[in-house]
Order: C-alpha cells, then sequence, then structure tokens
C-alpha cells in the first residue's frame, strides 16, 4: 500500500487514517461536528451546509497534520495496522496504545 | 489305541472298564450364585444434583454476560469512530455533489430552452423537503 502521505507530507483521508484518528477527532472537533449535524438536520439539502462542511474538513485535515507531524512513526504503524486488518479496533491494541502514548487526547 | 493308553487304569481286563472322563461338578457341587439385586443408595441426593446443575448453569450465565458487556464495548468503540469520521465524509461528497449538481442544472437549462414555463432545478415533490436526485444511478462515473 502506498504512504499515508501525499506529495506534500499531509495525510490522506483514507478509512485507516481516518479510524485511526477517530478518536482524537472526536474530542477535538466536536463542535465542528455537531454543527454540521445540526445544519443537517434542519435541511438535508447539500447546498446549505456548505459552510459547516468546509469547517469540519479544516478541522479534520488539520488535526491530521497535526497528528502525524507530532508522532510520525506511532501514527504511521497504527495507520499500517488499521489498514492490515481492516479497521479493527481490537487487532491493534498495541500500535493504538503508543500511539496514544504518544500524542494522548486531551 | 490311545485312549486306552491315555485312560489307562491298572488292573484293567478290557477297554470296556476304562474309568469315565466326563466334565461335571466338583465334588460337592457348586458354591451357591448370588443373583439378587443390590444397587447401593447412596451418593449425591436429588436436591444436590438440582443445585449443582442450576449452579453451574448460573455460572455459566453470568460468563456468557461478562463477555457480551466485552462485546458490546467493543461494538461502541467501533460505532463511535464511524460517528465521528461521519461528517467529514459527508461534507467531502457534499461539495462534489454540488458540483456535479450544477452542472446538471446547466445542461438542464440548456436543454429546456425553450419549453416555455420551464423552471430549471425545479423540485418534482411537493413536500418541499430537498429529496436527492432520484435517477437511479449515484455516482454515473462510477459505475
Amino acid at each position: 500500500m502506498a504512504s499515508a502521505v501525499d506529495a506534500a507530507g499531509d495525510p490522506i483521508p483514507t478509512s485507516a487514517v481516518l479510524t485511526a484518528a477517530a478518536k482524537h477527532i472526536q474530542f477535538r472537533c466536536q463542535e465542528e461536528n455537531v454543527a454540521f449535524l445540526k445544519c443537517k438536520k434542519k435541511d438535508p439539502n447539500p447546498e446549505k451546509c456548505l459552510d459547516q462542511g468546509r469547517q469540519v474538513t479544516r478541522c479534520v485535515l488539520s488535526l491530521l497534520k497535526d497528528l502525524h507531524q507530532r508522532c510520525t512513526k506511532e501514527m504511521d504503524d497504527y495507520v499500517g495496522c488499521m489498514y492490515y486488518n481492516t479497521n479493527e479496533f481490537e487487532l491493534c491494541r498495541k500500535e493504538q496504545e503508543e500511539f496514544e502514548k504518544k500524542c494522548p487526547l486531551e | 489305541m490311545t485312549e486306552a493308553a491315555i485312560r489307562n487304569k491298572p488292573g484293567m481286563a478290557s477297554v470296556k472298564d476304562m474309568p469315565i472322563v466326563q466334565d461335571g461338578p466338583p465334588p460337592g457341587g457348586f458354591p451357591p450364585a448370588r443373583y439378587a439385586r443390590r444397587i447401593p443408595n447412596k451418593g449425591p441426593s436429588a436436591v444436590a444434583i438440582f443445585l449443582a446443575a442450576f449452579g453451574t448453569f448460573s455460572w455459566g450465565m453470568y460468563q456468557v454476560g461478562k463477555g457480551n458487556k466485552i462485546r458490546r464495548a467493543l461494538k461502541e468503540e467501533k460505532y463511535a469512530a464511524r460517528r465521528a469520521i461521519l461528517p467529514v465524509l459527508q461534507a467531502e461528497e457534499d461539495e462534489r455533489f454540488v458540483k456535479e449538481w450544477k452542472k446538471y442544472l446547466d445542461y438542464e437549462a440548456e436543454v429546456m430552452k425553450d419549453v416555455p414555463n420551464w423552471k430549471v432545478g425545479e423540485s418534482v415533490y411537493n413536500s418541499g423537503r430537498w429529496m436527492p436526485p432520484a435517477t437511479g444511478e449515484l455516482r454515473p462515473e462510477v459505475w
């Protein structure tokens, strides 16, 4: 599999990368997520929620980049394990612990 | 000839005086054989057996409950991860959809430009809610 980063060094938001960072996203991007979901609940029209959507994307992509810069090796290991085990948390506990030790969820 | 040699009794006058060799009971008869039932009445009582079965069953169900708790926690972890990444994925798809929809509306405007009283992009439903386009194909360029 290709590496988890593209040419500029930003992590590509594949399913393995997103599930690996899911707990961090849940903590750090919670307001943006909730605002987007509220907007969607009010009106499911995609054209009406583009702003909140852009904020969500910006938050998540910057969070991924920040995580990757702070703990490169642990995140790469965890993402590789997730990719190998198709996003099963139970099979990657060791890598998950190392990742969360290096980059703790605040 | 050999029978006489085996069953020889010294002082035998003829073959007719040979001693008789027969399979029979020992002298005094056989000892008496017991044929009466003697099933012992010891061992666990009914109450003890019932309590043992009930105890094993309840211990087993307790283990099942513990295992279910662990499995539920694992499932909750998976669902929480999916809930966390849902907005990103939906936002990306919304961007892509809006771009494609604008192209489609332009195409529709061009095709129907000579039709009087045609509102481009008008919803075909009367409920007022936004419904996704029901073209039968979600992503034509993929399928």
